[in-house]
C-alpha cells in the first residue's frame, strides 16, 4: 500500500472516525483505523463493534493496499503535522506504515487488515432520504432526555418510528429519561413509511450529530430490526439498534390538560437560572405559584435561604403551586425557539406540557417535583 | 430400621458412668472446651502464670499448669467428685457468681471421657499430692512431688466415647480452637502471664502485664490481636446506674470480612452473645459497609446479679436482666468514640512510603468547619455532581471506566463540554482548559450546553491544572486547592503543609450521605415524580412486605412505593438528588437490607442505613472527569462536612502527607 494525501483532509477524515475507538482497549485490534487504498481513495474505517464509521478522501498516486495503525496515535501524528503538509502513507513488507511530511517520518507497528471487524450491514430492507436539517432537529430536540442510567438500556437512545401525528403520520423521534420526554416529529421521507421503531443508541446519536454540523443536503438512512445506516455522502456510519422495546409513551403524554400558561421563554428561563442560585442543591425545585397573570417563582435552600421572581404570564385558570427541577425546566426551555413558551398543567402531580409556539411539531412533557 | 417393637420399653436408672458420659457431652465437646475449663480453672485459683500444652489438637494431650493456690489431699479427692465445687456454696443463690467457675462439673465430666491426672500443692505445705481418674474410674490420692501450684493432665480425650472421636475436625483445626480460646481468656486477663505449646512449639505468649488498667489492657491486647489493632483503635469508656464498659474499638478503616473479631467480656468471662453483634452493627453502620466488620474487644463489668451466667454448658452465653440497657450503653459509648475521632482512618499498610501517607492524626471536623465554610457558589459546584443529567453528551469520555460506563455510571449532570472541546489537554500546557473552568461551575446553567465535540481531543490519563489567581487562598484550606485528576479518581491537592490525595467516588459518597441525613432533619428529601413509574420485581414476599410496611419512612427519603401485584412493587417517586438512577437496583437493595436489618436495627439506625444505601447509587463514580472548580468544590465541602474522613464503608476518603514525610520519603532528612 502507498499513497500520498493532504494532511487537511486525512486530518479531517481521521478527526470523524477515530473518536469511535474507545480509548481503552481490552481488544488491541479495536484501537486501530482501517485504511484501505484503492480506485484514488483512501478510506478509513474505525468500530466499537457496535457502531462502525467508514469516510473516503481523495488521495493520489495509490498502490493499492489495506493494513490498520493505532487510531489515536495516527490522529495525533497527523493533528501536529505542519498546515499544508503532503502526507505520505506507504507499507513495507514488515508490516510497518511509514508516514512521512516534509523532513518528518514515523514508522508504526500494523496489525493485519483481515483481523480488522468488519460490520456487516446485512440487509437493510428500509431507505429513505432524511434531510440534515431536519436530522438534525430531531436529534436536538429529543437527546438532551435520553437516560444515562444503563439499567434501562432501552432508554438509552432516541426512538425513531412512524407514527400517527394530528394531521397523519409523522417520523417521530422520542427521548425519555423516566422523568421527563421530548419528542420532535417532520414528515415521513419516501420509503419510511414501512419502517418498524428503532432505538439509535446514545454514542450513535452523538456520532452522526457531529458529522451533520459538516454537511449539506439528504442523509441517507438505511435500517432493518437491527441496524441502522447514515450516509453523510463520504462518510457512513453502521450502528447496531437497542434491542429492546420502548415504552409505549403515547400513555403518558397527557391529552386532557386545560390549565394554559404561556409566557417569554427567554425571562422565564433567566428567572428559573436566577432563582436556582439560591440553592446549593441543583436538584431542588423551582416552585411555580400560578396566579391571574402572573407567575412566581422561588426556591428555598434550608441552608442560603429563599429567592422570588415574579414574571408576567398569560394565565386564566384557577391559582396552583407546582414544583419543577430546574435543570429539568432551563433543559427544555434551552430547546425553545419561539419567544414564547406555552405549558398546558393539569395539577401538581401530573405532568406538563410544554410546547414551542415557533416549532410545533415539537412536545416535551415534564414531570413535578412535590414542593 | 426394624418395625418397632410392641413391647413396653422398660425404664432403667442408668450407671454412674453412662450418666458421667452423658453429662461430659455437654460440657466438653471438642479439645478446645475442655482446655478452657481447665485455664478458667487456674485463673479462679489465682495463678500469675499459666502454661498449656497440646499435642494432636489436644486429643493426645492437654495439659496446664499454674501456680495458683493448689489443692491438697482432701481437696483434690473432691474436685473430681461431680457437684464439688469450692466456689459457691448453697448459702448463696447463683445470682453472685464472681467466679468463672461455680459447677463443679468440669473435673468430673473430663475424667469420665479421658485419662485425667491432677497433681497439686499448696503453697507453704511441704507436700504434693497427685490423683488419676481413668474413663471415670476414679484413682487413689498419693503423695507426690512439684512446685507450688496445680498440674492438671488430661491423655486420651474420648478414649471412653470413641463415638465424639469421629466427629472431631483435624489437629490442626482443634489446635487452632484450642489456642484462640485461651487467647480469649487471656484478653480478659493481662496480669496473668500464658504460653501455649503444640507440642514442644511455642504457639502463643503473653507476658503478665503489671501495668494497671488501660494500659495493661491495651498491652495485652496488642499481644493477643496484634500491634496493629491497637494503633488503629479507640479507648472505649462508658459507665451507666453501676455497669461499666471499657475495652477498644477499631477504627472503622481497620476492617474485617467477618464478626470473629469482635469479643465481648462480661465480668471477665468471653461470651458470645448476639446483642453485641447487633449493637456493634448499629454504632457502625455510619461508617460501614455491610459486609464489613470492625474488630474490637469490650469488657462489661456489671454487678453479678445484673447477668445470669449459667444458661448455657460450656458457660458461653450469658443473659442480662436488662438486656435493653447493656446494649444502649455499647452502642453510645461506641457512637461517642466514633464521631470524637472524626477524621481519624486507619493506616494498616505495611509499604512505609504509603504509610507515611497518613491522615493527620486528631484533625478533627470542627476546627474545619470553623476555618472554611464553603460559599454557597462553591456548595453549588459540588452538589452539581448531583444533578441530574443536562445532555447526553456523546463525548468520547476517557474512559477508565471502559465503554459507556464514562457515560452512564453516574448521574453525571454536566458533561464538560467546554473541557472536551478544546484542542487537548496539554500536559505541557496547563493553562489551554482555564476558560471553560470557570464556565464548569455555571456553564451548566445554560441550557443545551452540548457544544460542538472536537473529536481531536486527546485526553491524558492525568491532567495538571496551573495555579489560579486566588490559589494562595485555597492553599489554606485544610485540604488545599487542586491541582490534579489523576486515572479521572484521584484529586492531587496542594495544601499549607504538604499533599493531599482524594478518593473521589468515596468522598462524594460520604458527602451525599451526609446530605441526605440533612435534607431528612428538615423535613424529607425532595422527590421527583416519574413520567414512566417503575415497576421492580421482587424475588421474595419478605422484600415486598418490608418495603410496604415501611413505605411512610421511605417516602421521607424520597422513595415513593406501593404494592404492585405479587411480589412486586412500583416506585412512583425518587429522590431528585439521586438524578437518573437505578431505581429498581436500588429498590431491591433496600428491600433486601430492611429484610435483613429489621430486626437488629432501630429504627434510626435503620433510617440511616437507608440513606448510606441511596448515597451509594448517587455518587459520582470513579473514572469521572471533574473540573477544577468541581474538585475545589468538593474539597471544600469535605471540609464542612463532619465524618468525611471516611466513606460510609470505612475506607478513608483522602490520604495527607505533609511536607517532613515527603522529605522522608525522599531521604532529605
Ligand atoms: N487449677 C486448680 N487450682 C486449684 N484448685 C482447683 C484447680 N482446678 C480445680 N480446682 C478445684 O476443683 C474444684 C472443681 O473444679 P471444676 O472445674 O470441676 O468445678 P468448678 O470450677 O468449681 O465449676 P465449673 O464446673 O463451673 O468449672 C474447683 O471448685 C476448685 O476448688
Ligand atoms: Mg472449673
Amino acid at each position: 500500500m502507498k499513497l500520498t494525501i493532504e494532511r487537511s483532509s486525512l486530518l479531517k477524515s481521521l478527526g470523524h472516525v477515530h473518536s469511535v475507538v474507545e480509548r481503552r482497549n481490552t481488544i488491541p485490534i479495536l484501537s486501530n483505523v482501517l485504511l484501505d487504498a484503492a480506485d484514488g481513495r483512501l478510506s478509513l474505517t474505525a468500530t466499537d463493534l457496535d457502531l462502525a464509521i467508514v469516510e473516503a478522501t481523495e488521495a493520489h498516486g495509490i498502490e493499492p493496499g489495506a493494513t490498520t495503525v493505532p487510531a489515536h496515535t495516527l490522529y495525533d501524528i497527523v493533528r501536529k503535522l505542519p498546515d499544508g503538509a503532503e502526507v505520505s502513507l506507504s507499507l513495507d513488507d514488515n508490516q510497518r506504515l511509514t508516514i512521512e511530511a516534509g523532513r518528518s517520518s514515523f514508522k508504526l507497528a500494523c496489525l493485519p487488515r483481515d483481523d480488522f471487524p468488519s460490520m456487516t450491514d446485512g440487509d437493510l430492507p428500509h431507505n429513505f432520504a432524511l434531510p440534515a436539517v431536519e436530522l438534525k432537529r430531531l436529534i436536538d430536540k429529543t437527546r438532551f432526555a435520553i437516560s444515562t442510567e444503563e439499567t434501562r438500556y432501552y432508554l438509552n437512545g432516541i426512538y425513531l418510528h412512524v407514527a400517527q401525528g394530528a394531521d397523519g403520520p409523522v417520523l417521530r423521534a422520542v427521548a425519555t429519561d423516566g422523568h421527563r420526554l421530548a419528542q420532535a416529529d417532520t414528515v415521513v421521507p419516501e420509503g419510511a413509511a414501512e419502517m418498524p421503531g428503532v432505538i439509535v443508541p446514545r454514542k450513535t446519536v452523538g456520532e452522526i450529530r457531529k458529522l451533520i454540523d459538516e454537511f449539506e443536503g439528504d442523509v441517507e438512512v438505511a435500517l432493518s430490526d437491527t441496524k441502522i445506516r447514515f450516509g453523510f455522502g463520504q462518510a457512513v456510519v453502521t450502528s447496531k439498534l437497542i434491542d429492546g422495546t420502548f415504552p409505549d409513551y403515547s400513555r403518558v403524554i397527557p391529552k386532557g390538560n386545560e390549565k394554559e400558561l404561556s409566557l417569554d421563554c427567554r425571562a422565564f428561563a433567566n428567572a428559573v437560572d436566577r432563582v436556582s442560585t439560591i440553592s446549593t442543591d441543583k436538584s431542588r425545585a423551582v416552585k411555580l405559584s400560578l396566579g391571574d397573570d402572573s407567575i412566581t417563582l422561588s426556591v428555598t435552600s434550608p441552608e442560603n435561604g429563599t429567592a422570588t421572581e415574579e414574571l408576567a404570564a398569560a394565565y386564566q385558570a384557577e391559582a396552583m403551586d407546582i414544583g419543577f427541577n430546574s435543570r429539568y425546566l432551563l433543559d427544555i426551555l434551552g430547546q425553545v425557539e419561539g419567544d414564547t413558551v406555552a405549558a398546558r398543567l393539569a395539577s401538581p402531580d401530573a405532568p406538563t406540557v410544554v410546547t414551542d409556539e415557533a416549532d410545533q411539531a415539537a412536545l416535551y412533557v415534564l414531570m413535578p417535583m412535590r414542593v | 430400621m426394624d418395625a418397632p417393637s410392641p413391647s413396653r420399653p422398660t425404664i432403667r436408672r442408668l450407671g454412674r458412668t453412662t450418666v458421667d458420659r452423658i453429662a461430659a457431652g455437654e460440657v466438653v465437646e471438642r479439645p478446645a472446651n475442655a482446655l478452657k475449663e481447665l485455664v478458667e480453672n487456674a485463673l479462679d485459683a489465682g495463678a500469675a502464670h499459666i502454661d498449656v500444652t497440646l499435642e494432636a489438637g489436644g486429643k493426645r494431650l492437654l495439659a496446664v499448669e499454674d501456680d495458683g493456690c493448689g489443692m491438697d489431699a482432701e481437696a483434690l479427692a473432691l474436685a473430681v467428685e461431680r457437684h464439688a465445687t469450692s466456689k459457691i456454696d448453697d448459702d448463696h443463690d447463683l445470682t453472685d457468681i464472681r467466679t468463672l467457675g461455680f459447677r463443679g462439673e468440669a473435673l468430673p465430666s473430663i475424667g469420665a471421657v479421658a485419662r485425667l491426672a491432677l497433681t497439686s500443692r499448696v503453697p507453704g505445705s511441704d507436700c504434693a499430692f497427685a490423683l488419676t481418674v481413668e474413663g471415670g474410674a476414679v484413682g487413689a490420692v498419693k503423695p507426690a512431688a512439684r512446685a507450688a501450684g496445680t498440674r492438671v493432665e488430661v491423655r486420651d480425650l474420648f478414649f471412653a466415647t470413641p463415638a465424639r472421636l469421629k466427629f472431631l475436625r483435624t489437629d490442626r483445626a482443634e489446635t487452632q480452637a484450642c489456642v484462640d480460646g485461651v487467647k480469649r481468656l487471656a484478653m480478659a486477663h493481662p496480669g496473668v502471664a500464658f504460653t501455649v505449646r503444640d507440642g514442644a512449639r511455642l504457639v502463643f505468649q503473653a507476658a503478665r502485664r503489671l501495668e494497671t488498667g488501660e494500659a495493661a489492657l491495651r498491652a495485652r491486647l496488642a499481644a493477643v490481636l496484634g500491634r496493629q489493632f491497637t494503633d488503629n483503635a479507640l479507648d472505649i469508656v462508658a459507665e451507666r446506674d453501676g455497669v461499666r464498659l471499657g475495652g477498644l474499638a477499631g477504627l472503622p478503616t481497620y476492617h474485617r470480612g467477618n464478626a470473629q473479631q469482635q469479643y465481648l467480656f462480661v465480668n471477665g468471662r468471653p461470651v458470645k452473645d448476639r446483642l453485641l453483634t447487633g449493637a456493634v452493627r448499629a454504632a457502625y453502620q455510619d461508617f460501614l459497609a455491610r459486609d464489613r466488620h470492625p474488630v474490637l474487644a469490650l469488657f462489661l463489668d456489671l454487678p453479678a446479679g445484673e447477668v445470669d451466667v449459667n444458661v448455657h454448658p460450656a458457660k458461653a452465653e450469658v443473659r442480662f436482666r436488662d438486656a435493653g440497657r447493656v446494649r444502649g450503653l455499647i452502642v453510645s459509648a461506641l457512637r461517642h468514640a466514633l464521631t470524637a475521632a472524626g477524621h481519624r482512618a486507619a493506616d494498616d499498610t505495611a509499604d512505609r512510603a504509603v504509610a507515611a501517607f497518613a491522615r493527620t492524626p486528631g484533625a478533627g471536623s470542627g476546627a474545619w468547619t470553623a476555618a472554611a465554610r464553603p460559599s454557597a457558589a462553591q456548595m453549588g459546584a459540588a452538589h452539581a455532581f448531583q444533578a441530574p443529567l443536562p445532555a447526553a453528551g456523546q463525548a468520547p469520555l476517557p474512559a477508565a471506566a471502559g465503554p459507556g460506563l464514562g457515560e452512564a455510571g453516574a448521574p453525571t449532570p454536566y458533561q464538560p463540554a467546554h473541557d472536551l472541546g478544546g484542542p487537548s489537554w496539554p500536559v505541557g500546557d496547563p493553562g489551554a482548559d482555564r476558560g471553560g473552568e470557570a464556565a464548569g461551575a455555571e456553564g451548566l446553567g445554560g441550557a443545551g450546553a452540548y457544544g460542538s465535540l472536537d473529536p481531536g481531543l486527546d485526553a491524558p490519563s492525568a491532567r495538571a491544572e496551573a495555579p489560579g489567581a486566588d490559589d494562595a487562598a485555597l492553599v489554606r484550606h485544610p485540604l488545599g486547592a487542586a491541582r490534579a485528576q489523576i486515572h479521572e479518581t484521584y484529586i492531587v491537592a496542594q495544601s499549607g503543609e504538604g499533599l493531599v490525595l482524594v478518593d473521589q467516588h468515596a468522598a462524594h459518597e460520604r458527602l451525599v450521605y451526609e446530605r441526605m441525613k440533612r435534607a431528612l432533619a428538615e423535613g424529607g428529601v425532595a422527590r421527583q415524580m416519574l413520567l414512566l413509574p417503575e415497576v421492580v420485581e421482587l424475588d421474595d414476599g419478605a422484600g415486598v412486605a418490608a418495603l410496604v410496611d415501611r413505605a411512610a419512612e421511605l417516602a421521607g427519603f424520597g422513595l415513593v412505593v406501593e404494592p404492585f401485584g405479587d411480589g412486586a412493587v412500583v416506585v412512583r417517586e425518587v429522590p431528585a438528588l439521586l438524578g437518573d438512577t437505578d431505581v429498581a437496583g436500588l429498590v431491591r437493595t433496600l428491600a433486601d437490607e430492611l429484610v435483613d436489618l429489621d430486626e437488629a436495627l432501630a429504627l434510626k439506625d435503620r433510617l440511616f442505613h437507608v440513606c448510606a444505601t441511596m448515597a451509594c447509587h448517587g455518587s459520582v463514580r470513579a473514572g469521572r472527569r471533574l473540573t477544577v472548580a468541581e474538585m475545589n468544590a468538593l474539597l471544600r465541602e469535605m471540609e464542612a462536612t463532619p465524618h468525611s474522613g471516611q466513606c460510609n464503608h470505612g475506607r478513608p476518603t483522602y490520604v495527607s502527607l505533609d511536607l517532613d514525610q515527603i522529605e522522608r520519603l525522599f531521604s532529605r532528612r
